[in-house]
């Protein structure tokens, strides 16, 4: 079952070699490593990555982000990493940013990682999220995605006037533990919205329904007009 | 008649015809921007009005521009301009270029047919369609009106949108893909060869990595034969890379300008007549394109 998962953003610029001299975000890095430590100190035995992609289905464990994708100076004809991953250019940057911060965690457990279609209804986003958690066991869950890329006139997606309110509730909803909210995202909305994270949400609502696990917010803020939450959620365990 | 490696044949750099004009290969082009929107990035609202608008295209002609190009819509989100409003701001002034200046060459900057076409035949001789074909009527329009079509690179992004995390595994490929794609169509549309550049299109659909990429392997779009155009001026990957905002990116500009003039490209869209002016003719010096001015030094 799913005891534990945190919630990432997923731009690009988590990445440090990407943002040039300046490292522009160090904060967010750091609430994400945070998050990250602490879900693999809960010794979870499986992680799932879970990221927005263009179709469901997995992808080979292994499987890394390939840098060059953004930046074709940072590519490289080595594609054999520390961690025994292979740079994979066809690898979804939502997935590839969630092996990376395992990676640097450290972690070398077994992974799942998950793709989730953008516009995969809420029912299958539900039930692949049960899927992932019906089993004993212990499991942790990285999800990756994002709040609204329409919060400001500078924003990849220009100002949306309901962005900023949709992102508030998502973030009332996780900071309450209320998964169920989730599940009541509008998937058209979240489209206009331009928002990456709706269907992993409720697939980790589909994964961790009906516990009500306890939140923690480590960042949460639009520093670029796209909506960013990093977040650590647990679940209460009983000892028998 | 060579192949490039995808199968695609490959020109010999021609002659290009804009209006009644032929320009040799080895003869650098300016393109003289003028901006009839109250909001573009840089010098906003400088050529908003006829008179100024009409004074910016007088000094660029003495400047030595050889293309006067006139858009009215800005790139980026903002305002939405339709059609109407669109062909109100720039057909008029192309009228009016076309009557006080006969022989310049005048472009208009749209990705729409409307406004290609009532452009033309107001007197515009080129269509500088830099979001890569977006509305698939522009080429027909080229050719009903026997004008020039640029060929631009914008992945496939819809017109004034930012670029929102966009990945390529290669993005050269990408450009030359879309762009060589883009100029067979307008062949088979029946526009005329000769009149067909193709264009990277710095930031469109592209984020600043990928804009120095394509810069520095802008040599394998010159090698196609395709005329190449560049569009620099003062844009967001030269501030990123300097960390300079649009007033301060001149010498960005210049030094890009330089490495493209260096690896072929023909036309150059610019904001600084002048100054594009001398790093094009240094170049065309360096590659032994033009003679120099005036050469005595050692040899008296």
């Amino acid at each position: 079952m799913v005891i534990t998962a945190c919630l990432c953003p997923w731009p690009p610029i988590l990445v440090r070699d990407l943002t040039g001299r300046d490292p522009v975000i160090p904060g967010l890095r750091q609430a994400c490593r945070t998050a990250v430590r602490r879900l693999v100190d809960a010794q979870p035995e499986l992680i799932v990555v879970a990221g927005p992609a263009e179709s469901t289905r997995t992808w080979d464990q292994a499987s890394r982000l390939d840098p060059g994708v953004f930046a074709p100076a940072l590519s490289s004809d080595d594609d054999r990493l520390q961690s025994d991953g292979r740079r994979d250019p066809a690898l979804p940057p939502s997935l590839g940013l969630g092996a990376l911060l395992l990676d640097e965690a450290g972690y070398s457990g077994p992974r799942i990682l998950q793709a989730v279609a953008d516009d995969e209804p809420v029912d299958a986003c539900s039930r692949l999220g049960s899927a992932l958690s019906d089993r004993t066991t212990r499991t942790g869950m990285l999800v990756m995605g994002d709040g609204s890329a329409r919060r400001d006139p500078r924003a990849p997606g220009h100002l949306h006037p309901q962005a900023a309110a949709f992102d508030a509730a998502t973030e009332r909803a996780m900071r309450r533990g209320d998964l169920r909210a989730l599940l009541d995202v509008p998937p058209a909305l979240a489209r206009e919205l331009m928002a990456t994270g709706r269907p992993v949400w409720q697939v980790l609502a589909g994964a961790m329904l009906p516990q009500v696990p306890a939140a923690d917010i480590l960042y949460a803020g639009a520093p670029f007009g796209v909506g960013y939450i990093v977040a650590f959620l647990q679940v209460a365990m009983f000892t028998g | 008649m060579n192949r490039h490696a995808d199968g695609k044949q490959a020109r010999t750099q021609g002659p290009l015809r804009l209006g009644s004009r032929t320009f040799q290969s080895g003869q650098p082009l300016i393109m003289a921007i003028v901006n009839r929107t109250p909001d573009s990035f840089f010098r906003p609202g400088s050529t908003w009005e006829d008179a100024a608008a009409m004074e910016q295209v007088a000094g660029a002609v003495a400047e030595g521009a050889d293309i006067i190009d006139i858009g009215g819509v800005p790139a980026k989100p903002g305002m939405p301009v339709d059609v109407a409003e669109e062909i109100r701001r720039t057909v008029p002034i192309v009228a009016a270029v076309r009557g006080a200046y006969p022989d310049v060459v005048i472009s208009v900057d749209t990705w729409r047919h409307e406004v290609a076409h009532e452009a033309c035949v107001a007197g515009a001789n080129l269509i500088n369609d830099t979001w890569g074909g977006w509305d698939g009527r522009v080429a027909e329009v080229a050719a009903k009106n026997n004008a020039a079509l640029l060929c631009a690179h914008a992945g496939g992004q819809e017109p004034r949108t930012r670029p929102f995390r966009v990945a390529y595994p290669d993005v050269m490929a990408d450009v030359l893909s879309r762009t060589l794609d883009l100029a067979e169509r307008a062949v088979a549309a029946g526009v005329d060869p000769s009149r067909i550049l193709i264009d990277p299109a710095h930031d469109f659909g592209k984020n600043t990595w990928q804009s120095l990429e394509v810069t520095r392997r802008l040599a394998e779009m010159t090698a196609t034969g395709w005329p190449v155009l560049v569009s620099l001026s003062r844009k967001d990957f030269v501030g990123e890379t300097l960390g300079l905002p649009p007033e301060d990116r001149l010498a960005g500009t210049l030094a890009t300008t330089a490495v493209c003039a260096w690896l072929g490209a023909r036309v150059f869209r610019v904001h600084d007549v002048p100054e594009t002016r001398q790093v094009l003719h240094m170049v065309s010096a360096i590659r032994g394109d033009a003679p120099p001015a005036r050469t005595i030094r050692g040899l008296v």
